[in-house]
């Protein structure tokens, strides 16, 4: 069953060089207890993505579309309905905990801050919580680490807290964005496997650019690029049957598939021209390329593309 | 081209200076002109410090560093200047790297202004020159750094390198903060350079794919020191040491394998690894394991072998 379902959502930023179309028409589905891996490069609007779904742009951000989550409009929903989904129901793991973390706040209080909003617990019960959660995400000592302050943390256990401060009102679903950029690789490994077992009973939007991570982790993939999903299936076809020319070129310029690059560079989002946005990197382009904007067309179990190779329409 | 020989460094913190903090830890190894040599770690592990004790960029605590038969210890401030142009580094940052407020033209024409006495169409033609090789446009020189990509900036950095004609080149990371199919056309840019200049490279980086794609040679450190030296092939196909096997583990990884814990302080004897090391045992927290010349060429520091 579906449990968030977005539809036709866009989100377009006003600046001062024009309008910046970070998000362009995505059609996603998470299902209940499913993990998708959102993968795509610097500033294709993946982190936008996620931010949308948890409705913390800033006011003047134009969102169109849908976004249903559980039967409901998350875009529709006013700002204290909102506020009693997010944390609790809809829980988001910020990039890079150093700087998402209060350095001047001890590590259980800010944890402790939406235990105690959601549920309605005392500062015991709350800080008893805080322990168990700390617990979980396997920081040893506990009752210790509690009370000690972000700095006191290294980059791995920092990223621990995020997670439990995540997982602290027991949400449903997590959008969790490159929870394992900056990390040693020996410290990310063990932080995928710790990310994998506390969803396990939960949905997941795994926002990332490393691919070894999503494939650990995520049942589905799909991949953005200029503000808009290119392919979409699942993880295993991802890897071993890439259909899109951009998928196909992101994995190849990985070192371990030969280090080939893709030519050129992602758009500005500023301005996009109207045919397929890959067209001027991409090795199979043709003329239609140019003109035509590709849909997504599904190629038979569950794996969707947007390119006119397979456009038959 | 370059000797290192026992070079360490040593921080202290504190109010009294106390503690101190081994970043380099008795390391000596050599490398050949023309040889890119990965150094692979985790971060903190004392990467960086090496690079820039090598171009003397930091004082030793003690230690000797000889290029090209020079002695850098040695040399006084204005004999190390003038060698300054021979070795050359790149930063992780790009953006961070370049001065803002001057074009890509005058970042590229700074050096040769201070070390070429050239005229300024000679100038200009040798920036032009410069540009071509790493792969810009004209239309790039009267840009500025904040109207380029990252990948485009680490382009000017490179031309800004080769500018002098150096020989040796320490790059510290130059691609970790970029996209994978930015990091792709860089690699492959700079394994083209080398060839073309016959440089020799100190490649730091924490991504042992990339270090395996465009190293001769791979040194993994822990902890301040070398645990292991050898061939490229020889210590990512056949690692002897723990760590470098952890370290080369393939995504899914055994449980036992998967390494626990972090790079915390340790007693002062005894391995830098023991207390991560899945094959400890009770005698490697008491003694100071040694460099052992596994194969030719091949060195892995651990009693174990």
């Amino acid at each position: 069953m579906s449990l968030l379902k977005l539809t036709h959502l866009k989100v377009h930023f006003p600046t001062q060089d024009g309008i910046v179309k970070a998000v362009n028409t995505i059609d996603l589905d998470i299902e209940e207890n499913g993990k998708v891996g959102l993968i795509g490069e610097t500033g294709c609007g993946k982190t936008v993505l996620g931010l949308s779904i948890m409705r913390l742009l800033q006011p003047d951000t134009r969102i169109k579309g849908e976004n249903v989550y559980k039967g409901r409009d998350l875009l529709k929903l006013s700002e204290e309905e909102m506020r009693k989904i997010r944390g609790k129901e809809i829980a988001m793991i910020l990039q890079n905990p150093t700087t998402s973390l209060n350095p001047v706040l001890k590590v259980g209080d800010q944890i402790a801050e939406a235990i105690r909003l959601h549920q309605g617990l005392d500062k015991r019960a709350a800080k008893e919580k805080v322990v168990e959660m700390l617990a979980a995400v396997k920081i040893p000592s506990p009752e210790k680490r509690a009370n000690e302050y972000p700095h006191e943390f290294s980059g791995g256990m920092r990223e621990r807290v995020m997670i439990a401060m995540a997982l602290a009102c027991n949400p449903t679903l997590i959008i969790a964005d490159e929870p394992t950029t900056g990390l040693d690789i020996t410290i990310k490994m063990q932080i995928v496997r710790l990310m994998k077992e506390v969803t396990k009973q939960r949905s997941m939007l795994f926002i990332t650019h490393d691919l070894d991570a999503a494939a650990e982790i995520c049942d589905n993939i799909a991949v953005m690029y200029a503000g808009e999903l290119v392919e979409y299936a699942k993880t295993e076809a991802i890897f071993k049957n890439p259909r899109h020319p951009y998928t196909q070129g992101f994995l190849n310029s990985l070192p371990n598939r030969g280090l080939k690059p893709i030519r050129g560079m992602s758009p500005s989002l500023i301005g996009i021209p109207n045919g397929c946005r890959f067209y001027p990197r991409c090795d199979h382009a043709e003329a239609a390329c140019k003109i035509q904007h590709p849909e997504m067309v599904e190629l038979g179990n569950g794996h969707f593309v947007r390119c006119l190779q397979y456009d038959r329409s | 081209m370059i000797e290192v020989k026992d070079l360490r460094k040593h921080f202290s913190s504190g109010i009294l200076k106390k503690h101190s903090t081994k970043a380099v830890d008795g390391i000596s190894f050599l490398m050949e002109r023309g040889e890119t040599l990965g150094l692979v770690g985790e971060s903190g592990c004392g990467k960086t410090t090496i690079g820039r004790l090598l171009l003397r960029l930091l004082e030793p605590t003690s230690g000797k560093v000889i290029f090209d038969g020079i002695d850098l210890q040695q040399l006084k401030k204005a004999e190390l200047r003038r060698l300054r142009p021979r070795m050359q580094m790149i930063f992780q940052d790009p953006d961070a790297s370049l001065n803002p407020r001057m074009t890509i033209a005058d970042s590229i024409a700074e050096p040769l202004k201070l070390w070429r006495k050239m005229g300024k169409s000679e100038l200009k033609e040798r920036v032009s020159e410069l540009l071509e090789m790493v792969g810009l446009n004209p239309e790039h020189l009267n840009r500025y750094p904040y109207q380029l990509s990252g990948g485009q900036n680490q382009r000017v950095v490179f031309a800004r390198v080769l500018a002098l004609n150096p020989d040796f080149i320490v790059a510290d990371e130059p691609t970790s903060s970029l996209d994978v199919s930015v990091q792709a056309q860089i690699l492959n840019m700079m394994q083209e350079l080398k060839k073309e200049f016959n440089l020799t490279v100190l490649f730091i980086s924490h991504d042992l794919e990339v270090v395996r794609h465009i190293s001769d040679r791979i040194a993994v450190m822990y902890r301040g020191k070398i645990v292991e030296m050898g061939n490229t092939k020889d210590v990512l196909g056949y690692g002897k040491h723990p760590y470098t096997n952890a370290l080369v583990s393939p995504v899914v990884i055994e449980e036992d394998a998967l390494l626990q814990g972090d790079m915390k302080p340790v007693n002062a004897f005894g391995c830098v690894f023991y207390p991560r090391c899945p094959f400890a045992a009770e005698s490697c927290s008491k003694r100071e394991p040694e460099m052992v010349e596994v194969e030719k060429g091949h060195w892995v520091l651990c009693d174990k072998i």
